[in-house]
């Protein structure tokens, strides 16, 4: 972590409806480049570490589930985690997941875990969520460097441990070419819709979108020097000085992390979104939300 | 009876050896060999996919008993629309009809349109009623559009806000919207997520619409509204436009918002997913695609919408004896272009081939070019060969690139007078087209 930590200005959430002015083409170019080599760079890693011979369900062969479950058995089922079969673009491979529950305070989902069992490190991301979620569900995009399993893991407020698998199919389009670096003009703007106006115990939906590299740490610069990991590792969510979610991200996260997730706030308020990245560059974020 | 369990293609090669007419009734195989022709293979779908298809199978076997179903009498291409709506090519120049294939290789077309397939009886419904038994069925049905999928585009909306990403009335239909567009208006297109027809196609695109606008409504705008980071030939796209067209054309992707949710065709706007409206004078929207409906009847499609395929033949990974090439494959990393298609009509016919032989199937490669043209004078292009690797698809390593970036302009008018040339000898493979036909 670097001392030097800077707080970005808070910045009015985009007003829904109205065209917002845009960056100057050249610099969107650049950054969308950047999103392709990172999951090239991916590929050209080292066998990961956990690859070994043990045999077994997927937790058993995984070094950080393992260590989550501490002996538990989780039971397959009670999970729906939706990737496309196949994709042809391992940079930004959409996902989300959703575990079954009530999501009341004396019942719900406390952690889910995800993987990609074929990357080099295969965290993406591990979200803790309250009942103020109202419905364990989060979407992202992650980078899969391969042909691989991606897996969930989830524990309930009970103790209680859930798991679902899903493979998918990488490849890469003939049709894409890709180069560039990242710039960093934009780091840590951000972007949020959340639903302005619900009824009583309806539950809402916020997406957000945080402009970022995500580098991984594992890809060389022209001078064949590494360049260093610099992702955004961890999300916040309050509501009304309340947590909702909270989100331990990993490099598997593709470059300007999107995250969506829902909410269930049962009065009017303030919703606030943290970022912070492994250089201490953070950004705030709010939106009203009226209930009732 | 064989000793072990063998594959259907194991059985021919050995039944070939034995060349006993009973045994393949036994194994519930169809007689071909007593109708007098080394088979019956019907082929449905006449774009570069099928034609290609049905001439290389009579290429390769005169004796086959190939049919050709495609509603259409005269085909028209989606590959080269893009310069008819910049008003650089005549529509008609893009219409090719099946003579040489009925006159010079003896292909049986039927003009009428694919409604059913029994797998079981081996049998293929058509539209006006009539049924074509097949030994062998190859489908190259290309696209239809996932209506619904993104929300307000339907069919009814598509008359207002033109998809023109099948070649016909709706092709017509924006070029007549964009000679109506005012100048000073804003040209909107929506591209969606992979995979979809064409992946350079909107690019291309709003590159000739752009050389349109600028020679008749030089005020206009041109934005791309992209559900990707990244897309086919970007940076020589990029470099293209920055050369012809200044700051007309602006690119949105997805991380800058560019992830259409909706779309409202009355109105000529949509909604991005951060919630921007962006306000349309033409609205070009390309919507979510799957494999064309006799895909999806036959079975051979799965929840994706696509058609899965075994990599050497493209034989259906779900349906045994029926073979699928072109757009409504999953393929990757194969593009879904015309060149491809037809090379795999190609390849494909030739695995048809040797299976109705009893022969091995031959290791199959396959190539890939795909021009685009940014300016009439400013052409680009990928080329790949891909190969069966490991049973799965891949690109041969190295074999393939893109144009270089930074080339000088004499480089660029090269390709583009390439382009037109591949296009004149494509068509001419597929439907035998002479140039100036």
């Amino acid at each position: 972590m670097n001392e030097a930590k800077k707080e970005t200005e808070l910045k009015p959430v985009r007003a829904v409806g109205a065209r917002q002015p845009r960056d100057p083409g050249r610099r969107r170019v650049l950054r969308a480049l950047a999103l392709g080599t990172a999951a090239v760079a991916l590929s050209s890693a080292r066998v990961p570490a956990y690859a070994n011979a043990r045999g077994g369900a997927w937790w058993q062969r995984m070094d950080a589930a393992r260590e989550h479950l501490n002996g538990a058995t989780p039971r397959e089922g009670g999970i729906q985690l939706d990737l496309p079969g196949v994709t042809q673009d391992g940079s930004a491979v959409p996902l989300t997941v959703e575990v079954e529950s009530p999501m009341d305070p004396d019942d719900y989902v406390e952690a889910l875990y995800l993987y990609a069992a074929g990357n080099p490190t295969p965290e993406i991301a591990d979200i803790y969520f309250t009942p103020l979620a109202g419905r364990a569900r989060f979407s992202t995009r992650v980078r899969l460097n391969r042909t691989q399993a991606v897996h969930a893991l989830a524990r309930t407020s009970g103790g209680e441990w859930l798991a679902a698998s899903r493979e998918v199919r990488v490849t890469v389009s003939g049709c894409l070419s890709q180069d560039g670096t990242y710039d960093f003009d934009s780091l840590m703007r951000t972007r949020v819709r959340a639903s302005e106006r619900l009824g009583a115990g309806e539950i809402g939906d916020i997406r957000t979108l945080v402009d970022h590299p995500m580098e991984t740490g594992l890809r060389e610069d022209r001078d064949g020097r590494t360049i260093p990991e610099r992702i955004i590792h961890s999300f916040q969510a309050e509501f009304n000085g309340e947590p909702v979610l909270d989100i331990r991200l990993y490099r598997a996260v593709s470059a300007n992390p999107y995250l969506r997730f829902p909410i269930a706030p049962s009065e009017s308020g303030d919703a606030v979104f943290r970022w912070e990245d492994d250089e201490g560059e953070t950004a705030t974020e709010s939106a009203r939300i009226e209930v009732g | 009876m064989l000793g072990k369990p063998v594959n259907r293609r194991e059985a021919l090669k050995r039944i070939g050896l034995m060349g006993a007419g009973a045994v393949l009734a036994g194994c519930g195989l169809p007689a071909y060999a007593n109708r007098g022709s080394n088979g019956r293979v019907v082929v449905v779908g006449g774009g570069f996919g099928g034609a290609t298809a049905a001439k290389y199978l009579k290429r390769f076997q005169p004796s086959l008993d190939v049919t050709l179903v495609e509603p259409s009498r005269r085909y028209y291409t989606c590959p080269f629309t893009n310069l008819y709506l910049a008003g650089l090519r005549d529509f008609e120049s893009l219409g090719h009809d099946y003579r040489e294939l009925e006159d010079t290789y003896g292909v049986r077309v039927v003009h009428d349109l694919a409604e059913d397939v029994d797998v079981d009886r081996r049998r293929l419904k058509l539209a006006e009623g009539a049924e074509l038994s097949w030994d062998r069925l190859i489908l190259s049905p290309g696209i239809d559009f996932r209506w619904g999928a993104l929300e307000g585009y339907d069919e009814a909306a598509a008359e207002k806000a033109p998809h023109a990403w099948k070649a016909g009335p709706q092709t017509h239909l924006l070029r007549a919207q964009l000679e109506e567009m005012e100048d000073g208006g804003n040209f909107v297109l929506v591209a969606p997520e992979n995979p979809f027809r064409c992946p350079p196609g909107p690019y291309e695109r709003v590159s000739l619409v752009a050389h349109y606008l600028k020679h008749n409504k030089p005020r206009s705008k041109v934005l791309l509204l992209d559900a990707k980071d990244n897309f086919s030939k970007q940076g020589l796209f990029m470099e293209g436009w920055a050369e012809h067209y200044g700051d007309m054309i602006e690119w949105v992707g997805l991380s800058d918002d560019g992830r259409v949710i909706r779309v409202d065709a009355d109105r000529l706007e949509v909604e991005t997913e951060f919630g921007t409206i962006h306000r349309a004078s033409v609205l070009n929207v390309v919507p979510p695609q799957k494999a064309g409906a006799i895909a999806q009847r036959a079975g051979v499609a799965d929840e994706s919408g696509w058609v899965p395929v075994e990599p050497n033949t493209f034989e259906s990974s779900r349906v045994p004896g029926v073979y699928v090439i072109g757009d409504a494959t999953e393929a990757a990393p194969m593009p879904k272009s015309g060149f491809v298609a037809s090379n795999q009509g190609k390849i494909t016919a030739r695995a048809v081939v040797a299976d109705l032989a009893g022969r091995e199937v031959p290791e199959a490669s396959w190539t890939n070019t795909c021009y685009s043209v940014i300016a009439p004078e400013w052409g680009i292009t990928v080329a790949n060969v891909f190969e069966v690797h490991n049973g799965d698809l891949r690109e041969v390593p190295g074999s393939g690139g893109v144009s270089p970036s930074g080339a000088a302009a004499s480089f660029r008018r090269n390709e583009a007078l390439y382009a037109e040339a591949w296009y004149a000898g494509i068509t001419q493979d597929v439907w035998g087209t002479r140039p100036g036909e």
